[in-house]
């Protein structure tokens, strides 16, 4: 792309030097990095001294600059780098932030910003009142299109193996739309009730909060969510979709990585079987898993989820050779069997009647298959299927349960919280023994012994346990259950050799889960070997994603499956605010009584009121939660999450900086009270009060929504002020609070209004004037500094002050509202645009001008300008007079390059 | 006035979670802000963020008249589109 003149930032001033220079004929790109051209004039209430409405005079700048024929505006865009190029102008590198919302198809109507459920400050109203993560800028934004702040991917949403929307559900359950929770996480995994439970929540380990007081109890929200849908809905609202492709997958296992890829799968229209050797489906969540972590009835609705969609689950049937599913019809199948076979000890007696291996003992359990453990059972091993056999054990009335570990104490593969629940339950637990051999009698387990560890992992890390010798010891047992870990089973594979892979499970490509054989794919526990709920939920979803492309003979590699914005930095999220509130967590509460005796769920739900403030300690790591309210509520379909960011590059003969200003921060000047005192404002937040667009409909206080009264202005605030290092005078804040205080007369005829000023400022055309017509009006003009602001327990505000008209003496006056009319400071952020150039400061840090009496504009970097408040502090005809000039200097110079000279 | 300050970004974020409790006092007939926060048992100027957020996406309006100590009542609307 090649243009003459580059304009960084469309205030009132690059919009006039692009105008000014696209009704000349050339050429101009104008990048603004906020959503809407217009800079600070629209967010002003009025213009001095006319009063004329400053959205009056800055929309038809607005829309004139947004089509001109000859000015391609970039919004949301930041100019990265701009560097001299060989024909002696510039190159320029252009950053587009994504909008997330396809600016084509947005209508601004703002459906998105009313679902949004996140809300934030909004800068446009200088923090006097909220929007939403979704919005449009203001109402006379140009373009009037919703953009989505999105920071990056929440840290919980980012960890979760399964693609659960986490901060979405949290941010829905926040705000009390629990169905729409559950509906998003039914976007992702139908196993909701069962995840809410047995669900590792490595979410929660990500959380930011967690460096607070602790994480956001995530899957406990989640919980809560899916019980009080399955209250209500005991039948699950969906159904199969009415046009199917006539296309038929088989899944091997109703395992969660089998029923969440059928899931997946039959929402797309395929016609989904799936075969299931046991007697019933569920996989580990029915057969591993212990009733009182996961009742069967949340099992029994999680798969209701799952057939409701059309899918058969045909039990008892054990699949013996892939290749017969393909001759039933099956065009892919989807291998989920899982990890059903039992790691051995390799110890003697372990042939032993009364030796059981956990992963068998639990399935027989969950079946209502008898098992006969006796009085005395020893547990060998330290995960959770050991935690959850010994725990299982006691249920079934053993009076004795010994775990037995080769790890130290806090080093266990089980999760804390389940070796902690096991301890309270009366299960013994010995770290740091191995088992050497199971003692018997007439073939049956009468104990066993076990010996001290040295060492569990080599000089490698590879498991290689040394035990130390004469420290054995014998422990009588009527049962040994070994929980030491699964392997994968592939009896199903007749003749399809390729499929297994060297580590005794199947082969499969990491990405797609294609195995090599053409339309076979496999996932779960038979690939990645025993893990959680969650990744072989996430591996389900996976291998939904590739089959369905493999079916609709699409390209499997570089399909871009599950793409997340990158994970938001944590210091950034906590460096967002400078307290925090202490809001414990919820404490997690368990029915533990010692020996249990029946299979009961354990763990208390969170009440209605707990799971929402639960949720309300989240922190919006990545500010838009990704609640996908937005995309159901935009009539023209526009959002689009996967949005990516774009670098465009141009070339360009000249440039102008038009980079504007600061506002002076007035919590810099401490004993004005400003961000302690909710009744101490800005200038700016005076004029978000008084403008049409208002945030609060009329002039009303922050602190607690009176309508002043008696109301200051503390002129110089931060301007002509050495103990804050700007000596310079703002050239403005006279005169806009001369605006400020006869438009408040205007609208509160009975409010008092005050000025303490050191003098006024009226130097330009009519400012005169307006003074005096602001004196006629009945403002009080008190010449003198204000010393400090106190507030009262009211609100009112006490302000200190010298009063120079009556001697000097030091005086007190009391008000219900301050108005700090703060100075302007440079915008140094044009020092960072040039590339082996170096745009030079004045003494203030504005951009120099090289002679701004004889040569206004012109830079110390050849062909480079600049227009308004970029080079100094200025009123709005000054700014546009001096952008004036700027276009003027950069059509020049264009025209020179175009004489070659 | 109102004890502890709390952090801007904070009380904004809880606006979601307030809400429906605001809704819950309004229900009983319009109220001030200082009344609201005296029912919430939070500090006016964190109520006056909730309540102007909800009046600004639809959720609230103030009833028009204003109390002798100066304050609007605010009531609960219907949203357009709920």
């Amino acid at each position: 792309m090649n243009y003459d003149v580059l304009v960084v930032g469309s205030g009132i001033g690059g919009m006039e030097s692009s105008l000014k220079l696209g009704d000349m004929g050339y050429k101009v790109l104008l990048v603004e990095k906020e959503p809407s051209v217009g800079g600070k004039m629209i967010l002003l209430s009025k213009v001095f001294p006319t009063l004329d409405c400053a959205s009056c005079i800055s929309t038809p700048k607005m829309a004139a600059t947004w089509h001109h024929p000859n000015v391609d505006v970039m919004i949301y865009s930041e100019v990265e780098k701009i560097k001299r190029n060989r024909e002696g102008g510039f190159k320029v590198r252009v950053r587009r932030k994504p909008t997330f919302v396809k600016q084509a198809l947005c209508t601004g109507c703002r459906q998105c910003e009313t679902a949004c459920n996140v809300a934030v400050p909004d800068q446009y109203n200088f923090g006097l009142v909220a929007r939403r993560a979704a919005h449009i800028a203001f109402p006379q934004a140009v373009p009037k299109k919703a953009v989505i702040e999105r920071k990056g991917s929440s840290p919980c949403l980012f960890a979760c193996p399964a693609g659960v929307k986490a901060h979405g559900y949290v941010a829905l359950a926040r705000a009390g739309k629990f169905d729409e929770a559950f509906n998003l996480v039914l976007e992702d995994t139908p196993l909701v009730g069962s995840l809410g439970r047995a669900c590792f929540a490595l979410c929660e380990a990500e959380c930011a909060r967690g460096v607070l007081e602790g994480p956001v109890s995530i899957r406990r929200i989640k919980r809560f969510i899916a019980d009080r849908y399955y209250r209500l809905h005991p039948e699950p609202d969906h159904k199969a979709p009415e046009d199917l492709n006539g296309k038929k997958v088989a899944i091997v296992g109703s395992g969660p990585a089998g029923l969440t890829a059928a899931f997946h799968l039959a929402r797309k229209g395929y016609k989904v079987k799936i075969f299931e050797a046991a007697a019933k489906p569920g996989g580990m969540l029915r057969l591993g898993i212990p009733a009182y972590r996961i009742p069967r009835d949340v099992v029994d609705r999680d798969i209701k989820n799952v057939t409701a969609l059309g899918v058969e689950i045909e039990t008892g049937v054990r699949v013996e050779n892939i290749q017969d599913l393909k001759n039933q019809g099956f065009e892919a199948v989807f291998i989920a069997a899982g990890c059903q076979g039992a790691a051995k000890l390799g110890v003697p007696g372990e042939d032993l009647a009364g030796v059981f291996y956990g992963v068998d003992f639990l399935r027989k359990m969950n079946l209502g298959e008898a098992v006969s453990l006796g009085q005395r059972v020893a547990v060998i091993g330290g995960g959770n299927v050991a935690m959850d056999t010994a725990r299982s054990a006691l249920r079934l009335g053993a009076r004795e349960v010994r775990v037995y570990c080769l790890e130290k104490e806090g080093e266990l593969f089980a999760s804390p919280g389940e070796v902690e629940a096991a301890r309270r339950e009366g299960v013994k637990i010995h770290h740091a023994r191995g088992v050497r051999l199971i003692k018997g009698e007439h073939g049956s387990v009468t104990g066993l012994v076990t010996v001290a560890v040295k060492s569990v992992f080599d000089e490698n890390g590879r498991f290689n346990p040394v035990y130390i010798d004469g420290t054995e010891e014998e422990t009588a047992a009527d049962s040994v259950i070994v929980s030491i870990g699964q392997r994968a089973v592939l009896n199903f594979t007749g003749g399809l050799e390729e499929l297994t892979g060297a580590n005794g499970r199947l082969a499969v490509d990491p990405d797609t889960l294609a195995t090599p054989v053409p339309g076979v794919f496999a996932g779960g526990d038979v690939v990645t070997g025993p893990s959680l709920i969650v990744k072989a939920g996430g591996q389900g979803r996976r291998a939904a994603f590739f089959i369905d492309r493999y079916l609709r003979g699409e390209a499997l590699e570089g399909a871009g499956f599950d793409y997340r914005l990158p994970v938001v930095d944590k210091e950034e999220v906590m460096a967002r605010q400078q307290s925090y509130k202490t809001l414990v967590p919820v404490e997690k509460k368990e029915i533990l009584k010692e020996r249990p005796d029946d299979f009961t769920e354990v763990e208390i739900p969170l009440t209605e009121e707990e799971a929402r403030y639960s949720a309300g300690r989240c922190l919006d790591c990545g500010v838009c939660s990704q609640c996908l309210q937005c995309v159901a509520a935009c009539p023209a379909k526009a959002v689009d999450m996967e949005m990516k960011e774009e670098t465009v590059e141009a070339e360009v003969s000249s440039v102008i900086v038009s980079t504007g200003f600061r506002l002076f921060p007035a919590d810099a000047k401490p004993q004005y009270g400003y961000g302690k005192f909710r009744n101490v404002i800005t200038g700016m937040e005076m004029d978000r009060l008084l403008a049409p667009t208002r945030p609060y409909n009329t002039i009303l206080r922050p602190g607690d929504g009176k309508v002043p009264e008696s109301v200051a202005f503390i002129l110089c605030t931060g301007s002509r002020d050495q103990t804050v290092n700007n000596r310079l005078c703002s050239r403005i804040c006279c005169m806009y609070s001369l605006k400020h205080n006869q438009l408040i007369m205007g609208a509160l005829p009975l409010a008092d209004v005050t000025v303490y000023y050191i003098d006024i400022r009226a130097f330009s055309k009519g400012y005169e004037e307006f003074y005096r017509q602001a004196k006629g009006m009945g403002a009080n003009f008190v010449k003198g500094r204000v010393a400090k602001v106190e507030e009262k327990e009211n609100g009112n505000l006490i302000l200190h002050y010298e009063d120079i008209d009556n001697g000097g003496k030091l005086s007190r006056a009391e008000h219900d509202l301050v108005v700090l009319s703060v100075g302007l400071l440079p915008n140094t952020e044009y020092m960072n645009l040039f590339d082996g150039e170096e745009l030079e400061p004045d003494e203030f840090f504005y951009v120099k001008e090289a002679d701004e009496d004889l040569n206004p504009g012109k830079t110390g970097i050849d062909g480079v300008f600049v227009a308004g408040t970029a080079s100094g502090a200025k009123d709005i005809p000054d700014s546009i007079l001096h952008a004036g000039a700027a276009a003027a200097q950069a059509a020049a110079h264009v025209e020179r390059m175009r004489r070659g000279q | 006035m109102n004890g502890e300050v709390r952090d801007l970004r904070e009380v904004i974020r809880e606006e979601m979670l307030m809400r429906d409790k605001i809704a819950g006092i309004l229900k009983d007939g319009p109220r001030t802000v200082p009344e609201i926060a005296q029912a919430l048992g939070h500090p006016s100027w964190e109520v006056m963020y909730w309540v102007m957020g909800m009046r600004k996406y639809g959720y609230v309006s103030e009833t028009g008249d204003v109390t002798e100590e100066g304050y609007h009542r605010y009531r609960v609307v219907a949203r357009e589109g709920n």
